[in-house]
């Protein structure tokens, strides 16, 4: 499973992003402060650390002071802050970080955009495994049960993009604008249809939960 | 108009009518004189001839001459004495007449006197003198003589006199006026840097002063106008550092209110969206639960302070302090006997005017504060003593660059720790300005491990 570092010194929101990363089959490690952070860092024993979410007013040493150590374990980093002036933004994005997420932010917006940066630095995910279902994404195919299923390119895409961020909820909208382009012209009763072939050829009538008002969410709790 | 302009002109109008005034009674006295001076010399040339006249005829002219020889004779002794400016008049007739004029009226009876009886007449440009008096002692002839001079010469004289005088006056006038304007340009000079130092002050440099130094009333209004430029300095100094005070206050307010809020609106993001295990449902739910009442005392905080900053709400009355003591102790006894601190309380303070409810919650504060500092086991003091309240705990300090800075609002020495106790980073802050309220100041005395020691100091007397 993906491990992602999350330093955040306020409590309830490094518990929002654990719980929510680990909904949607992360492994998160909680640090509440940058010497705890540094000397995690310094242990030897982090290489499997694919992405570190890293608040930048943190006690004991700062985010942008710890982008150092990260860099020398060859971390990919995402500052999650509350600081939007642009001068921090620039400063933090200079340093090298891959990304800068304002506070307050979305969870899907938070998912999307870590999913980007592992896609980038090449550690996204190989395979993802929903019940007996298994999504080969170096090689475009799922199987159940071992035996393969053939799945439309548009259908692959759908379910690649609802098992990546399982357990959250997607409107039809945003699907549409992800697997089609914001450019199709079609309606959202496409994203309907699409669903229903998903449904019927893995059988996951009771996986894929519509959700009424929202859209739709690839349930699969451990 | 400008001032050095409106004293110029106002000097050549006086110089002009003084001087004007003056000089015209002088050119007209000077001519007064001068006729005066030309009549009487003619007078007494007259006087002399007449005698001199009047003797040769007596001995000269005999009862037998013929009318003719009578004549030359006359015309003769005329010309011998007076040349061409006299006539001889005889029984009202000109017997002699030298002169190119000829007399309206030859038996004027002013002439019949022995005094001299003069008249100045005008004849187009000339100014004619006409002289006359009796010839004295010519027997029962009766002869008159008459002396007529053209003056016109005089009166040209005076005419320029006075056309030179006017010149010279007009010229002193220009002088004048040229010498009054470079005098107050000159006297003027230290208003217009007052003018400059005030057009740069009002431009926004607060530091420009007039550089004008002596001790007339220029210079004096200077030294005050640069006191007064002084005190806005400082003023606007001291305004801008408020305001900066108050911007840092409020940058600091909204990231406080961020963090709750980042929570609130991610944990209820979380429950609407995402596929969460019933534990899991209930922590976000507890989660928000928290962070709302942590906003909620963020806002009761900032509302006493708000209020504090407005005080108009502070009522002083005379309190004991041992009674307040005792209240302080009696609602702090039960949150301290839960983390198991004990408070030693000691008063030995005269009443004092104090809002009750503002001290009390000053004092709770503060108790409060090293309540958060502090382990089960510890003691805190509560002492008055002579004008000061002290606060003493045994928790874990503060560090000392950070002593400075505590009492500033929203800053927290440790930022995890003093969330966790519930603390938003206000509250020293509210004790600093209730303390100011009562004219006492708050010193803050730290040791890292060994405790700290806030004293409240009231002023003397």
């Amino acid at each position: 499973m993906t491990k992602i570092l999350v330093i955040e010194d306020d409590n309830a929101i490094s518990e929002l992003i654990c719980m929510n990363l680990g909904a949607a089959g992360y492994e998160t490690i909680p640090i509440m402060d940058g010497l705890a952070a540094e000397a995690l860092l310094q242990d030897g024993k982090n290489k499997e650390i694919a992405l570190a979410l890293v608040d930048v007013m943190l006690p004991g040493k700062d985010g942008f002071a710890l982008m150092e150590d990260l860099q020398r374990e060859g971390i990919p980093v995402i500052y999650l802050t509350a600081k939007d002036d642009v001068l921090s933004k620039v400063h933090g994005l200079k340093a090298g970080a891959e990304d800068y997420i304002v506070k307050p932010f979305e969870v899907l917006e938070l998912l999307v955009r870590m999913e980007k940066v592992l896609k980038r630095t090449g550690r996204s995910r190989q395979k993802i495994q929903i019940r007996d279902v298994m999504i080969d994404l170096k090689e475009h195919s799922v199987s159940k049960d071992g035996v393969k299923v053939s799945l439309k390119p548009l259908e692959y895409e759908l379910l690649v993009t609802l098992a990546g961020s399982k357990n959250v909820a997607f409107t039809r909208e945003e699907l549409l604008n992800r697997i089609w382009g914001c450019d199709y012209m079609g309606e959202t009763r496409t994203v309907d249809v699409h669903i229903g072939q998903l449904r019927k050829k893995l059988d996951f009538y009771d996986v894929i939960r519509t959700i009424s008002k929202t859209g739709y969410r690839l349930e699969d709790l451990e | 108009m400008k001032l050095w302009v409106k004293l110029a002109l106002m000097t050549a109008l006086i110089l002009l009518l003084s001087m004007g005034f003056f000089g015209v009674e002088m050119i007209y006295r000077s001519i007064l004189y001068n006729q005066e001076k030309t009549i009487e010399s003619c007078e007494q040339q007259l006087q002399s001839t007449a005698y001199a006249i009047g003797r040769e005829l007596e001995n000269g002219l005999r009862e037998e001459y013929s009318e003719t020889t009578k004549r030359s004779y006359i015309n003769y002794v005329v010309k011998k004495y007076g040349a061409s400016q006299y006539i001889l008049i005889e029984d009202a007739q000109e017997v002699c007449n030298l002169t190119p004029f000829t007399l309206k009226n030859p038996g004027d009876e002013r002439w019949n006197q022995t005094q001299c009886s003069s008249v100045i007449q005008r004849r187009g440009e000339q100014y004619i003198l006409i002289s006359g008096k009796a010839v004295p002692a010519m027997g029962d002839a009766d002869y008159k003589l008459v002396l007529v001079q053209d003056i016109s010469k005089l009166y040209q004289d005076m005419r320029e006199q006075a056309f030179l005088s006017i010149l010279v006056f007009l010229g002193a006038v220009a002088v004048c006026v040229v010498l009054v304007f470079l005098v107050t340009r000159k006297i003027l000079r230290p208003l217009r840097e007052l003018q400059h130092a005030a057009r740069d002050i009002s431009d926004g440099k607060l530091e420009r002063r007039a550089n004008v130094s002596g001790r007339d009333e220029i210079s004096l209004m200077a030294a005050d106008f640069n006191k007064m430029a002084d005190r806005i300095e400082e003023q606007v100094t001291e305004l801008s550092k408020v305001s900066e005070q108050r911007r840092q206050m409020l940058g600091s307010l909204t990231h406080e209110m961020k963090t709750p809020m980042t929570s609130i609106i991610g944990y209820s993001d979380t429950l609407l969206h995402v596929n969460l295990k019933k534990e899991q449902q209930e922590r976000a739910l507890l989660h928000i639960k928290e962070e709302c009442s942590r906003l909620e005392r963020l806002s009761s905080k900032l509302m006493s302070l708000i209020g504090l900053y407005e005080n108009d709400s502070i009522c002083m009355e005379w309190v004991s302090m041992q009674q307040l003591f005792e209240q302080v102790a009696r609602l702090e006894e039960h949150s301290l006997k839960q983390k198991g601190i004990r408070l030693e309380c000691s008063c030995h303070m005269e009443d004092r005017q104090i809002d009750r409810d503002l001290f009390e919650s000053l004092l709770v504060n503060l108790i409060d504060n090293g309540a958060k500092a502090s382990e089960a086991g510890k003691t805190i003091c509560l002492t008055g003593e002579g004008n000061v309240i002290t606060v003493r705990d045994q928790g874990c300090g503060i560090p000392r660059e950070e002593i400075e800075r505590v009492t500033e609002a929203f800053y927290m020495v440790d930022k995890t720790r003093s969330r966790k106790a519930g603390g938003c980073g206000l509250g020293l802050s509210l004790c600093s300005m209730i303390a100011q309220l009562h004219h006492a100041s708050l010193a803050i005395e730290s040791e890292i491990g060994k405790g700290t020691k806030v004293s409240i100091i009231f002023p003397q007397g």
